[in-house]
C-alpha cells in the first residue's frame, strides 16, 4: 500500500514532537507555586518555630536561596553562614538584629564590598515580605551563628501587615447555607441544591476572591447582579441574621466550592 | 474569493469594534467577578492555546512579506521572472493565512474580557490610547497587503515600482503592530511609567519599558526565520507530491530561497536573545536570575537541543543539496571537521549550570556543579560556541555557493587566504574571550560577548566582500541539477519548520512563565487558581497539542488556498517558470 506524502510527512511531524515532548518529560519537573501569606501577629510563637518558618520563607516566598547560599561563597551575593554573629561586627554600634533588618528592608544601605547592589527590597513587590514573615526571616538570619532575639516591634510599620487568616469551619459553614442562611434555595453547591434562581456556586472559589465572597454576603446589590440573573433578589439582611461566627463558616464553606462535583465539606 | 475577502472584512470590523467598546466591558464585568472558569480545559489553558495559535500564525504573515518582498525587488531589478513568481507565491501562503489570524486575535480578546475581566480593566485603563492606534494600522496593513496581492498584474511593467512600494509599505505597517502589540507582552514581563501602586504616569514610559525594543528586534528576526521555515517546509510537501521532474526542480528551488532565508536570520537570533536576557536582568535581577538559574534553569537545556537540531539540520541540508552541484566534490572533505565543531558545539550549549538538584545528586556530584563539565555551563563557553557554530554554518553555505564555480581572478590564492584568515582570527577572537571569560567579573565577562558577536558578524561582511567580486564571472563547473536533491532533504526542512516552531512554543512560555504568579510583574498578581507556573513537562504536552493544531490548520488553509488557484496558472496569471537546470545566483 502506498501511503501518501502528507501522511508520512504528518506521522514524521508527530515523531519529532514526540521527541521533544518526551525529552521534556523525562527531566526533572519543577513548578513554581505561589506563596502562601503567613501570619504570626498576635499569634504565640516559640523562637524555634520563628526560625523553622523563616528558614521556610528564605527558601520559598523571599527567593533568597537563588543568590545566597550558607556556608559556600556565592558570585552574586554573600554566604550567609555565621551572620547571627558576624552582623554585629559590620557597622559599629548596630546590633546584629538592626543590621540584619535594615539589610532586607534597604539592601543598598550594607553593601558587602565586591557584591553588586542587585537585591531587591523584600517587603515591596514582587517578592514583598510581610511584617510576619520579616520577622521569621530575620529570626532564621539571627539563628545563623547567633541568638534570636528579633520581636515582631522590631520590624517597622511601615512593612506590610499579614492578610488576616479566616477562622471558620466549613462543615458549620455547610449547615448555614442548607439551613440558617437559606443559601440553598436559590443557589446550587456541588451535590447539594439544584435551584436554578441564583448562579450555581459550584466553583465559586475557582473564579472569585475570598473579599469578593465576603462583601457579596454582607452588600449584595453593592457587588453587582451575575449577568443573566434578577438583581435585587438575594436578601441584604444576611449581615444582620447571621452571627459573625456562622458568617465566618459560611465563607469558609464557600471557598471550599472548587468545581469537584460534591461538596467538599460533605466529603470530610 | 470576493466571499473571502467579505469575511475578512467584516472580521475586522468585527474585531475593530469589540477592541474599542472593550475597556467598558471589561470595567463592567470587573464589578462581578475577577476570573470566570472556562468549560473543561480552564481558562489558563483555553488563552495559552489560543494566544500561541494567534502568535504562530501572526509571525508567519508578519515574516513572509519580510523576504517576499525582498525576492520581488530581485525579480524587478534583474528581470527573472522565477522570482517575481517566487514572490507571488510566497505572498499567496501568507495571504490564506490572514482572516485566521485576524480570527484567532479576535478570540484572544473574547478570552481576555470573558475569563480575566479584572486583568483586562487594568491592562486597557493603561493601554487604551494604543488600541486606536493599533486598530489604524490593522486597516492600513490589512488595505495595503490586499492592493499588493489582487494588484500584481494590474501594477506590472512600468507600474512596477509602485507594486514593489506597496509591498514594502505593508511591510512597515507590519512592523509597526508588531511593535505595538510587543508593548503590550512586554509591559506585563517589565512594566514601565507606572507608579508604586500601579497608576499610569507615563503612557511612553508604559511602552518603551525594558524588554520592548529587544523583543521587537528579537520577534522581527524570529519572524523571518519562521517564515521562512514554514515557506520551505510547504516547498518540501510540494516537491515529494511533484509529479514531474521540472514541478521537482520549482519546489526545491523554492526551498531552498526559503531555507536560505532562515539559516540568515536564524545566524543573528541568538545575538538579540542575549540582548533580551540582558534587559530582563536590568529590569530585575531577581527575575533573571529566575529565568536562568531558578526553576526555569531546565527549559533552557531543551532550548539548546532545538537550537542544536536547528543548526546541524541547517547544515545537512546545505551538504545534501551541494550533491546536486557538479564541481561540489572538491569542497566534501571539509564536512567532517563541520560536524565536529557543530557538535561540540551543541554539547557545550546543552551543558547546564545552574539547575535545582536535590542532596543526594549534590553529594554525587561533589558540589552544586559537575566537577569537570560544570565549567561548560556558564555564558563565557555557551557564548564561544555558538559563535562557532554560527561561524560553521557561514562556512557551510559559503562553499555550498561558491560549489559549481570556479574564479578566474588573477588574485584568487590572496582573497581565499585572506578568507581563511578572516575565519581563523574571528575564531581567535571568540575563543580568546570565551576563556578570558573565566578570569574576569561577570560584570566584564557580560561585555565580552559584544566583541565575540563583532568578530563573528565582521568576519561575515568581511568574508562576503572578498567572495562576491571574487567569484563574478567565474567558470561554472556544470548547472545546479534542481530537483534532483535527495527526497530526505525535504524532511529535513520540515524537521527544521516543526523544530522552530515548537521552539517558539516554548520561549513563550519561558517569557510569560518568567512572571510566576504575576498577571503583570509585581503589580498586578494573579490571583486565580491557574496561578502555579506549571512544569516543562505539562508545558511540553501543551506545546506539542498547539503545534500539531496549527500545522493542521496550516495545511488545509494551504490546501482551501490552492483550490482557488487551480487553473489560475493555465489561464495566464502567474505561470511557474522552469527551474530546471538553471544556475543559482
Amino acid at each position: 500500500m502506498r501511503v501518501p506524502v502528507l501522511g508520512k510527512v504528518s506521522v514524521f511531524a508527530l515523531l519529532v514532537m514526540g521527541a521533544y515532548t518526551y525529552y521534556a518529560n523525562s527531566i526533572p519537573q519543577l513548578q513554581s507555586k505561589p506563596p502562601e501569606e503567613l501570619s504570626l501577629e498576635g499569634g504565640n510563637v516559640t523562637p524555634e518555630q520563628l526560625v523553622k518558618a523563616g528558614e521556610g520563607i528564605f527558601k520559598e516566598k523571599g527567593t533568597c536561596e537563588v543568590c545566597h547560599r550558607i556556608g559556600q561563597k556565592g558570585t552574586r551575593a554573600p554566604d550567609l553562614a555565621g551572620i547571627g554573629a558576624t552582623a554585629a561586627k559590620r557597622k559599629p554600634g548596630m546590633t546584629a538584629k538592626a543590621y540584619i533588618i535594615e539589610s532586607l528592608l534597604d539592601p543598598g544601605a550594607h553593601l558587602v564590598e565586591g557584591y553588586p547592589n542587585i537585591m531587591p527590597k523584600v517587603d515591596r513587590p514582587p517578592i514583598g515580605l510581610n511584617r510576619s514573615e520579616l520577622w521569621a526571616v530575620a529570626a532564621f538570619l539571627e539563628s545563623l551563628g547567633g541568638t534570636v532575639g528579633v520581636k515582631l516591634d522590631d520590624i517597622p510599620k511601615t512593612a506590610v501587615a499579614a492578610e488576616v487568616k479566616l477562622p471558620g469551619d466549613p462543615k458549620a459553614g455547610q449547615a448555614v447555607f442548607m439551613g440558617k442562611g437559606g443559601c440553598i434555595a436559590c443557589h446550587k453547591a456541588g451535590a447539594i441544591g439544584a435551584s436554578p434562581v441564583g448562579p450555581d456556586l459550584s466553583q465559586i472559589a475557582k473564579i472569585q476572591t475570598p473579599e469578593y465572597i465576603m462583601a457579596k454576603i454582607l452588600n449584595p446589590a453593592g457587588m453587582g447582579t451575575v449577568a443573566g440573573y434578577p438583581a435585587g433578589v438575594m436578601p441584604a439582611t444576611l449581615g444582620q441574621t447571621l452571627t459573625a461566627r456562622e458568617y465566618l463558616d459560611l465563607v469558609a464553606f464557600l471557598l471550599t466550592l472548587k468545581g469537584e462535583g460534591a461538596a467538599p465539606a460533605a466529603k470530610k | 474569493m470576493r466571499f473571502r475577502r467579505s469575511a475578512l472584512a467584516l472580521l475586522t470590523l468585527s474585531a475593530l469594534g469589540l477592541l474599542l467598546a472593550l475597556p467598558a466591558v471589561a470595567q463592567e464585568a470587573a464589578r462581578t467577578a475577577e476570573y470566570r472558569a472556562f468549560p473543561v480545559i480552564g481558562s489558563r489553558l483555553a488563552v495559552w492555546a489560543i494566544a500561541q495559535l494567534h502568535l504562530n500564525f501572526a509571525a508567519f504573515i508578519l515574516g513572509v512579506p519580510i523576504f517576499a518582498v525582498i525576492i520581488e525587488i530581485m525579480g524587478w531589478r534583474t528581470g527573472e521572472q522565477r522570482y517575481d513568481w517566487l514572490s507571488h507565491e510566497f505572498v499567496k501562503l501568507t495571504f490564506a493565512a490572514f482572516s485566521t489570524t485576524a480570527l484567532l486575535g479576535a478570540l484572544l480578546l473574547f478570552l481576555f474580557v470573558g475569563y480575566y475581566p479584572k486583568f483586562w480593566a487594568y491592562f486597557s485603563g493603561i493601554f487604551y490610547p494604543t488600541f486606536w492606534v493599533y486598530a489604524l494600522l490593522f486597516f492600513l496593513e490589512t488595505f495595503t497587503v490586499y492592493l499588493w496581492y489582487y494588484g500584481w498584474d494590474w501594477l506590472s511593467g512600468s507600474k512596477k515600482w509602485i507594486h514593489v512600494s506597496l509591498g514594502v509599505l505593508s511591510n512597515l505597517f507590519g512592523t509597526a503592530i508588531l511593535f505595538v502589540s510587543n508593548a503590550w507582552v512586554t509591559f506585563m514581563t517589565s512594566p514601565g511609567g507606572i507608579d508604586e501602586a500601579g497608576n499610569l504616569t507615563s503612557l511612553w514610559g508604559a511602552i518603551n519599558n525594558y524588554t520592548w525594543m529587544p523583543l521587537n528586534i528579537h520577534r522581527l528576526i524570529a519572524n523571518v526565520v519562521f517564515g521562512g521555515t514554514i515557506a520551505a517546509a510547504y516547498a518540501a510537501v510540494r516537491f515529494l507530491q511533484a509529479k514531474t521532474d521540472e514541478e521537482r526542480a520549482r519546489y526545491d528551488w523554492m526551498g531552498y530561497v526559503g531555507n536560505f532565508v532562515a539559516i540568515s536570520a536564524l545566524m543573528v537570533l541568538p545575538f538579540a536573545g542575549y540582548w533580551l536576557g540582558r534587559e530582563i536582568y536590568a529590569f530585575n535581577q531577581t527575575m533573571g536570575i529566575t529565568m536562568m538559574g531558578g526553576f526555569m534553569s531546565w527549559l533552557w537545556v531543551v532550548q539548546a537541543i532545538l537550537i542544536g537540531v536547528l543548526f546541524i539540520g541547517s547544515n545537512y541540508y546545505l551538504w545534501l543539496g551541494m550533491e546536486r552541484i557538479p564541481g561540489s566534490e572538491r569542497y566534501r572533505r571539509y564536512i567532517p571537521y563541520m560536524i565536529m565543531i557543530l557538535a561540540a558545539g551543541f554539547i557545550v550549549w546543552a551543558t547546564p549550570r545552574s539547575i535545582p538538584v536535590t542532596p543526594s545528586e549534590m553529594r554525587v556530584m561533589g558540589g552544586a556543579h559537575h566537577p569537570v563539565l560544570g565549567v561548560l555551563g556558564v555564558m563565557s563557553a555557551k557564548n564561544t560556541a555558538v559563535n562557532l557554530m554560527i561561524l560553521t554554518t557561514f562556512l557551510s553555505y559559503l562553499l555550498y555557493r561558491r560549489a559549481n564555480k570556479e574564479s578566474v581572478k588573477p588574485w584568487v590564492g590572496t582573497g581565499m587566504a585572506v578568507q581563511w584568515l578572516i575565519f581563523a582570527a574571528a575564531a581567535a577572537i571568540v575563543t580568546f574571550y570565551g576563556v578570558y571569560g573565566y578570569f574576569v567579573e561577570s560584570i566584564v565577562r557580560i561585555g565580552f560577548s559584544v566583541y565575540q558577536v563583532l568578530a563573528v558578524l565582521g568576519a561575515l561582511v568581511l568574508v562576503m566582500a572578498i567572495d562576491i567580486p571574487m567569484f563574478r564571472g567565474a567558470r561554472s563547473t556544470g548547472e545546479i541539477r534542481w530537483g534532483t536533491i535527495a527526497p530526505r532533504s525535504q524532511y529535513v526542512l520540515i524537521l527544521l519548520a516543526v523544530t522552530f516552531t515548537w521552539l517558539m512554543g516554548l520561549m513563550g512560555f519561558a517569557r510569560s512563565g518568567i512572571r510566576q504568579h504575576w498577571h503583570v510583574y509585581g503589580v498586578l498578581r494573579d490571583t486565580s487558581p491557574d496561578a502555579v507556573t506549571p512544569a516543562l513537562g505539562y508545558a511540553a504536552n501543551m506545546i506539542t497539542v498547539v503545534t500539531a493544531v496549527f500545522f493542521a490548520l496550516v495545511l488545509f488553509i494551504f490546501w482551501l488556498g490552492g483550490l482557488g488557484e487551480k487553473g489560475k496558472a493555465e489561464a495566464g496569471g502567474h505561470a511557474a517558470p522552469a527551474i530546471a537546470g538553471g544556475s543559482h545566483r
